[in-house]
């Protein structure tokens, strides 16, 4: 290893056989990009569960804190779920960045290059480094919520969160730009790997189909927690108990029974 | 002044060009190859149906060889070949395709049992033997007696120039790219290499060697409606031509294609006829069986486009504003027949026609496709004029193909040109006598003439524009110079080349660029141009009889008494404007194959006195080794193997050959 | 084609307007600035044809390369209303009469349009060894060839048959960004010569030039060289199975 630091030092890295950790970065940033894309869409299933109703969100949520396993809800599950999640996210973005335009002269080539060119998928993959920008402060503000406030997600707290913490606008621009990247995200990754083997048409349908369908879902259960969290605002922070539970074990301190 | 030194000094980066340059370093030389063009977008990529190799490997090339070869080349070129030339392309033909195959070319193979093909508008089944399966695939082209023509789908030559570029990239040519050579250094006796002119910088600098090799293509461009690049000027030949010294063989012999897309004249392949295309008239009547019933449209070129332009003067033609043309029909193929081997075909009718070839007729006219022409040199390539002048490929004339050539055996002379050429100019570089000491003084004063030479046409305040000449010569070939050719006409080409040729004195430049200036260019080029004219005009003009190509309406017979005998054409006086013409007698009492019929188009010749005399010859001679095989008959009626380098004397093997039994080498 | 009777539609035709970019960067104070032709349409007119009459009736100190125009060759490569393509192949009818035309970017600019691509290539093949790299030094050329499956053949010619025009890395955003990227004509020779039995490289060797973010793992699988190629090579599913072989490499 310390040779190797002298001759790259020495600039003669080019010279020397070729390393293998670009192979093995380009498989990393493919991988943790598919891991985020996939959870995004489990997540968001899981989100919508509201559009069910409250008890059937209480449900995934307490599933996830192992309420079910334990018989006792621990959200620090949560907290080491988003941690995990913290790290993939990191190292995708790391990754990632080494494809960015690093300087004006880049990016104003690179800008002026999809204006004239009028090609789609150029076009998506600088509305990607745009999302992904975003993602940088909005993915990683949530995640860091969702890591140190994990109990902080059910039917009321998280209703009480996005309205009467007035975090809508947040979870707006979040969802959208997330859905967004995902979705070129994963189409682009089916290209670059060639894998599924799809035509191009068809995957680009797959695309606008996964983006559409996501949004909506998304957009749907954001509507339900505000209109949830606009009933609830007279009641800010008290926690949802399950419609079967009885009505007297609510407590203050978080959403167990 | 810049000089360069090197050992050989190639002008060309074609096929021609390449391989010649790959021999030379092989043999240790160092070369620099100048190209006006990145040598991948040559010429020879054009070249689309394939090359000329007896190979044998088809069920329709079974029995082909070296002798079937040679007698379709002598034949396609109206017995105005050197034959000792021929003889030594078709023995090298075969190992240039397999040097190929082992440096990368995707020749098309062999698919071992039945397949469907059209011959003569009838489906036929076809019995690929199982021996054959994976060796190199021949099709059918006109003008030959067996399927020969190796390829590799329709981008042949693009296939063989990518190979070989490559090659020379591996190999550490240096390629100098967008240069132009304006003139050669010579002293009238000895060629020392070239004064040459960068294109995007206007710099002029003298690149010296012991061999200089011209191999800058055709000369296409002199006509109005021609298949070849806009590149193909003739640059080159006029190199050779403004010498004084070299000489150019039979610039009056000039192809045409039958098939040039209407009116862009852009090629479609011989390959579209030799796969059964059909050529149909306004009537959409299949009119090719009328005149050749035996060939058909497979006849030898200048057969089928004169035979065109007859059935359309008879008011067959389709008539349109640029006048009448023909049609192609290559629909009977089928889609999957056109979309595999016909692609570039394909592709040329949607771009340029916007019509898809597998449902519509392909508008065609024969149009100018082909130099036989060129710098005339010895077998060896080496003009015998001018020492340390080297020639090969279109550009050169050691006269493999006489007055017309046969598809598919211009690819495979540049590749072969190159590998015997290659050698030659070795042997020439090893031999220490040729080893000189650079003509410093004598490139000075060259680089010096072509500097004032620039400098007067940036400055010159006259009245003419190049661009409008060069269109007007462009027309006046294209016009007196074509398929039919006659007296009256030709003296009016002639006459008008030579006005033209004098205006050419009196231009004017808008652009006083010294660097990157495409009107400079076409203004230097443009006399030389019209000099290279003149010698196909007016060479033309002197030749009273038909031969191959070269059709004469006043004088429809071949006339071997008096004609056959290759045109000379050299330019002695600068400012004269005609060039001085003298003739080279082709010598029938040494011929293998004496002159006779060709077995397509009239039969109509004048026979020369040693005719008979050399025929019965040769017949005594073949029923005395009757028992003999071919290699000891051909030995005894025209040796020429000591002619090749050494290491291209061997025969070449085939399934129906094997090397073991006939190897004398 | 026109048929006999078209002389009067010919009165009809368009005038196009074509935006042409000049620079000489040979000159001293060049400035790049666009200039504008106008010229009168005609039948089956392509920008060869359009070009030409420009140079040769209105500007003859216009540069720009055209060798086969026959859409064989590759020279005439530009952006035409910001897309490459090749100027022969390009038919104006298909256009509206306001067409604009520039060099292609990425490759050193000679002038106007003209664009040097030749010696850029030239890089790339040392830079890559895009030449079949055989098992022997030399071959017996008077023997039997070896064989080849007929689909084999096929094969390689399908990816041979690229013309290194340039559209390809004219229009790769990558490329735009980062000037040592071996761009899709890269890919596509080294797919080409993977494919070639004749060609004794394994997947190691073919690391070693194309694998690091120059190479193969620079490309992001935009593909807008697919999109542009004028030879329809199938860039998208070549370099994406380069791109799984040299990962399984790595």
């Amino acid at each position: 290893m310390h040779d190797r630091i002298l001759i790259t030092q020495a600039g003669l890295a080019e010279r020397t056989r070729k390393s293998r950790w670009p192979a093995r970065l380009d498989l990393l940033q493919s991988a943790t990009g598919l891991l985020l894309a996939l959870f995004l869409c489990g997540h968001l299933f899981f989100d919508s569960s509201i559009l069910i109703g409250k008890d059937a969100m209480w449900v995934v949520s307490k599933f996830y804190e192992g309420y079910f396993f334990f018989g006792k809800a621990h959200p620090w599950l949560v907290s080491l779920v988003a941690g995990l999640l913290f790290v993939v996210f990191m190292a995708h973005a790391l990754l990632a960045l080494r494809k960015f335009p690093v300087n004006y002269r880049q990016y104003r080539t690179i800008r002026a290059h999809v204006r004239a060119m009028r090609h789609g998928d150029t076009r998506l993959w600088l509305w990607q480094v745009y999302s992904g920008f975003l993602l940088f402060f909005f993915g990683a503000a949530h995640l860091y919520q969702m890591a140190f406030w994990p109990q902080l997600i059910g039917p009321h707290a998280s209703s009480d969160r996005i309205w009467s913490d007035a975090l809508w606008p947040f979870y707006l621009i979040l969802l959208t730009v997330a859905v967004l990247h995902a979705a070129i995200g994963l189409y682009r990754l089916a290209l670059k790997w060639g894998w599924p083997r799809f035509s191009r048409p068809v995957l680009k349908f797959l695309r606008g189909t996964l983006f559409a369908f996501f949004l909506t879902l998304g957009l749907l259960a954001l509507a339900q927690y505000m209109w949830i969290g606009l009933l609830h605002s007279d009641h800010y922070g008290e926690r949802y108990t399950p419609s079967w539970a009885a009505p007297e074990t609510q407590t203050a301190q978080g959403e167990t029974p | 002044m810049k000089t360069i030194l090197t050992d050989v000094l190639v002008i060309g980066g074609g096929l021609a060009g390449l391989r010649t340059a790959i021999g030379a370093k092989q043999r240790g030389h160092e070369v620099i190859v100048l190209t006006l063009v990145p040598p991948k977008r040559s010429h020879s990529a054009a070249a689309q149906g394939g090359m000329q190799a007896s190979l044998a490997n088809v069920t329709n090339g079974i029995g082909d060889n070296e002798d079937i070869h040679f007698g379709d080349t002598v034949r396609g070129s109206d017995w105005g070949c050197d034959q000792i030339v021929a003889r030594m392309f078709v023995n090298t033909s075969p190992k240039a395709v397999r040097e190929l195959a082992a440096w990368g070319t995707p020749w098309s193979r062999v698919r071992r049992g039945d397949r469907e093909v059209i011959i003569n508008s009838q489906k036929v089944t076809l019995t690929e033997r199982d021996t054959a399966h994976g060796l190199i695939a021949q099709r059918d082209f006109g003008g030959t007696k067996k399927w020969r023509t190796c390829y590799v789908s329709d981008g042949t030559g693009h296939a063989m120039l990518f190979t070989t570029s490559d090659q020379a990239i591996r190999h550490g040519i240096e390629v100098h790219e967008r240069v132009e050579a304006l003139a050669l250094i010579h002293d009238g006796a000895r060629c020392y290499g070239a004064v040459v002119r960068n294109l995007i910088t206007g710099e002029l600098s003298a690149y010296l060697a012991k061999a200089t090799a011209i191999a800058a293509g055709g000369a296409g461009r002199l006509y109005r409606v021609t298949t070849n690049a806009v590149i193909c000027e003739g640059m080159g030949h006029a190199l050779a031509l403004e010498t004084g010294v070299a000489a150019l063989g039979n610039m009056e012999a000039i192809q045409f294609h039958p098939t040039g897309i209407f009116p862009a004249g852009i090629l479609v392949t011989e390959g579209c006829r030799g796969d059964g295309g059909l050529l149909r008239d306004v009537d959409g009547h299949r009119f090719m069986p009328d005149y050749e019933p035996e060939k058909k449209e497979l006849a030898s070129r200048d057969v089928v486009s004169r035979r065109m332009e007859e059935h359309i003067r008879k008011g067959k033609g389709v008539p349109t504003r640029f006048g009448p043309h023909l049609w192609l029909d290559i629909t009977l193929l089928g889609r999957r027949h056109i979309e595999h081997n016909l692609r570039e075909v394909k592709e040329i009718c949607g771009s340029f026609l916007g019509i898809d070839p597998a449902e519509k007729w392909i508008p065609v006219r024969p149009a100018q496709h082909y130099t036989m022409g060129g710098v005339r040199t010895r077998h060896t390539g080496e003009s015998p004029y001018l020492k340390g002048l080297f020639a090969a490929g279109e550009a050169a004339c050691w006269d493999l193909h006489g007055f017309n050539r046969l598809g598919g055996n211009s690819v495979a002379e540049t590749v072969v040109a190159g590998m015997i050429v290659g050698e030659f100019i070795s042997d020439f570089c090893d031999r220490p006598d040729n080893n000189i000491a650079p003509p410093l003084t004598l490139a000075q004063e060259f680089v010096r003439r072509e500097e004032i030479r620039l400098q007067e046409l940036l400055a010159a305040n006259g009245q003419e524009s190049a661009f409008a000449l060069l269109a007007e010569m462009q027309d006046t070939m294209t016009r007196c110079v074509g398929i039919f050719r006659e007296a009256e006409g030709l003296s009016e080409g002639v006459t008008t080349l030579q006005r033209l040729l004098q205006r050419s004195g009196n231009l004017k430049l808008t652009g006083k660029s010294w660097g990157s200036n495409p009107e400079l260019v076409a203004a230097y080029r443009l006399k030389r141009m019209l000099k290279l004219a003149l010698t196909i005009a007016y060479g033309a003009y002197q030749r009273t009889e038909s031969r191959g190509a070269h059709f004469r309406e006043d004088f429809p017979q071949r006339n071997d008494r008096d004609w056959l005998k290759r045109t000379l054409a050299s330019w002695p006086d600068e400012d004269a404007t005609l060039p001085h013409l003298a003739y080279e007698r082709l010598e029938v009492r040494k011929m293998e194959l004496p002159p006779g019929w060709r077995g397509y188009g009239t039969r109509n010749y004048i026979d020369h006195p040693d005719t008979p005399i050399r025929q019965a010859e040769v017949e005594r001679l073949r029923e005395k080794l009757d028992a003999a095989d071919r290699f000891a008959v051909q030995e005894a009626l025209m040796p020429y193997r000591d002619k090749l380098p050494a290491v291209l004397r061997n025969h070449n093997e085939r399934l129906d050959e094997p090397l073991e039994d006939n190897a004398h080498a | 084609m026109p048929d006999s009777n078209a002389p009067a539609e010919a009165l009809r035709h368009r005038f196009l307007t074509l935006e042409i970019l000049r620079y000489n960067p040979q000159e001293a104070g060049s400035l790049p600035r666009l200039q504008s032709y106008r010229i009168e349409e005609a039948d089956g007119m392509t920008l060869f044809i359009a070009l030409n009459e420009i140079r040769t009736r209105q500007d003859p100190t216009l540069q720009f390369d055209f060798v086969c125009r026959a859409g064989i060759c590759g020279s005439c490569a530009m952006m035409v209303n910001g897309r490459p393509r090749l100027a022969c192949r390009t038919l104006t009818l298909d256009y509206p009469d306001h067409i604009t035309l520039t060099p292609l970017p990425f490759f050193e600019l000679i002038g106007d349009l003209s664009v040097n691509t030749g010696k850029w290539m030239r890089g790339m093949s040392e830079r890559l060894a895009t030449w079949l790299h055989g098992r022997e030094e030399t071959v017996d050329v008077t023997r039997i060839e070896e064989r080849m499956e007929p689909e084999v053949a096929e094969a390689i010619y399908e990816m041979d048959r690229c013309v290194e025009c340039g559209c390809c890395v004219a229009a790769c955003g990558t490329a735009q960004m980062r000037e040592d990227f071996v761009g899709a004509v890269g890919f596509g020779k080294i797919a080409r010569f993977r494919l070639d039995p004749r060609d004794t490289r394994t997947d190691d060797d073919f690391y070693e030039v194309i694998g690091d973010d120059r190479g193969v793992f620079g490309c992001m699988s935009l593909l807008a060289c697919h999109d542009v190629c004028p030879k329809n090579l199938p860039l998208q599913t070549q370099i994406a199975f380069l791109r799984r072989k040299m990962a399984m490499v790595g």
